[in-house]
């Protein structure tokens, strides 16, 4: 890790803020991340999920704006899909926000979402860490849009804004998301169009059933501005998670995992799996006992280098 | 390009006023069926919102699009707005309409490589591809 990059970020360089982000991006540096002192105060993370075509892009340009206008400084990260069959990515968020080339306030970055990896890139959390250590009020994350159940921006996030339209489905529908229950916010968003109340109020009763009426419902169309500081307000009302305690452990379980995976991808250079693959195709193994073998041969492998 | 290296990021924006954005998307698609992170900004970007866009994006290279006869008023600008955000390193790449005499004027500037109509979209990705050029190689 260059020490003068990790300089040249504390002393508040974009630069080094985009360099970093782009290392953070590929699983690097997590080191430095260590080292950087508690920010003064926390930035208020805020993730944007619904599927795709749903608004997500359009409405985090309207809430820079809206966040802008209170002078507080904002940091987006906007998550697209990979190709699956290429790996390359098309990134298109950036295109739908404000451009405000002369705002230092306000920061955006498109991220490729491994595919197959759920609603959002990978190292994502460092990415947070490294805009909230840079001294963001607020950092917004939209999703790449699954929409169902992407449960791993409730971890991230201290506040996760679901965004439906009308017109999306029957009353059934809404009964079927999983992320209906770990939404803190729904907006109905579009609600400029029709169907916008019968939307709400299906939502609403589909809130009451699960039990989670507490969750505010709220109409927003990005097109008007109808509803959007109606929405910055809700979202201000909720209270930032506690961090390093939970997310410390959290990321040590990932970078377990990360670990493993790794391992995974290199185990067929290793003779002694070859040799127990062999012994498994032979079928002189139990599967229970070839489990326990690899994972046992798995954990022996030297640490991988990043 | 090696298995474990990064994917080339790339911002492709059209500068100036023109409108005509099929050249744009169907380079923003070929290079992301190339591997690469395509960073797409999009039509009637300013040169200021186009620099601030490679250098918040930490962007390998930038592929402006112009078929508006506008490159020698515009491209200038954002070279020097590259040069100025300590940007220098970033490969500049020009597509769409530009008169074969003013081609050496944008290289004198910087540019790496113009592409004009007919251009396969494999001679733009092995261009990117080749090793020099691109700050991360």
């Amino acid at each position: 890790m260059d020490e003068a990059l990790l300089e040249a970020f504390q002393r508040g360089e974009r630069r080094a803020l985009a360099r970093l982000l782009t290392l953070a991006a590929h699983g690097q540096g997590s080191e430095f991340l260590y080292r950087l002192p508690t920010p003064a105060k926390a930035s208020r993370v805020v993730a944007i999920t619904g599927s795709g075509g749903v608004g997500k892009s359009t409405l985090i340009g309207k809430l820079i704006e809206h966040v802008r206008k209170q002078s507080k400084s904002v940091a987006v990260l906007a998550c697209d899909p990979q190709s699956p069959i290429s790996g390359g990515a098309l990134l298109g968020d950036r295109f739908r926000m404000p451009s405000m080339p002369s705002d230092v306030g306000a920061f955006i970055r498109s991220v490729m979402a491994e595919s197959g990896q759920g609603a959002l890139a990978k190292h994502l959390e460092h990415m947070v860490q490294l805009l909230e250590s840079f001294g963001f009020d607020v950092v917004l994350i939209e999703t790449v849009g699954a929409g169902q159940g992407d449960t791993a921006s409730r971890e991230l996030a201290d506040v996760l804004v679901l965004l439906l339209q009308p017109e999306t489905g029957d009353d059934l529908q809404w009964e079927k998301a999983g992320v209906l229950e770990v939404a803190d916010i729904i907006v109905i968003h579009k609600a400029d169009l029709p169907g916008a109340d019968s939307a709400a109020s299906q939502v609403r009763t589909a809130l009451d059933l699960a039990g989670v009426s507490s969750v505010p419902v709220l109409r927003v169309s990005a097109r008007t501005g109808e509803g959007i500081p109606e929405l910055w307000g809700a979202i201000g009302k909720i209270a930032l998670r506690p961090r390093q305690q939970f997310s410390d452990g959290v990321e040590l379980l990932r970078s377990a995992r990360d670990e493993l995976e790794r391992r995974f991808s290199r185990a067929a250079d290793s003779p002694r799996v070859k040799s127990l693959l062999d012994e498994w195709r032979a079928g002189t193994l139990s599967r229970n006992s070839a489990t326990a073998s690899l994972l046992r041969l798995l954990s022996e492998l030297p640490i991988s280098e990043s | 390009m090696k298995a474990n290296s990064p994917p080339l990021r790339i911002v492709l924006a059209k500068v100036g006023l023109d409108g005509h954005d099929r050249g744009i998307k169907v380079v923003a698609r070929a290079l992301r069926d190339a591997g690469m992170e395509v960073i797409y900004a999009g039509l009637w970007q300013t040169p200021e919102a186009v620099v601030r866009a490679v250098d918040d994006e930490d962007a390998d290279w930038l592929g402006l699009s112009l078929l508006s006869g506008a490159h020698l008023t515009l491209v200038p600008r954002v070279m020097e707005l590259l040069k100025e955000a300590g940007l220098s390193d970033v490969g500049v790449l020009i597509g769409g309409i530009v008169p074969e005499s003013d081609i050496p004027k944008l290289k004198a500037m910087g540019v790496a490589r113009v592409f004009g109509p007919g251009t396969s979209m494999q001679e733009i990705v092995d261009f990117l591809r080749e090793p020099t050029g691109a700050r991360h190689g």
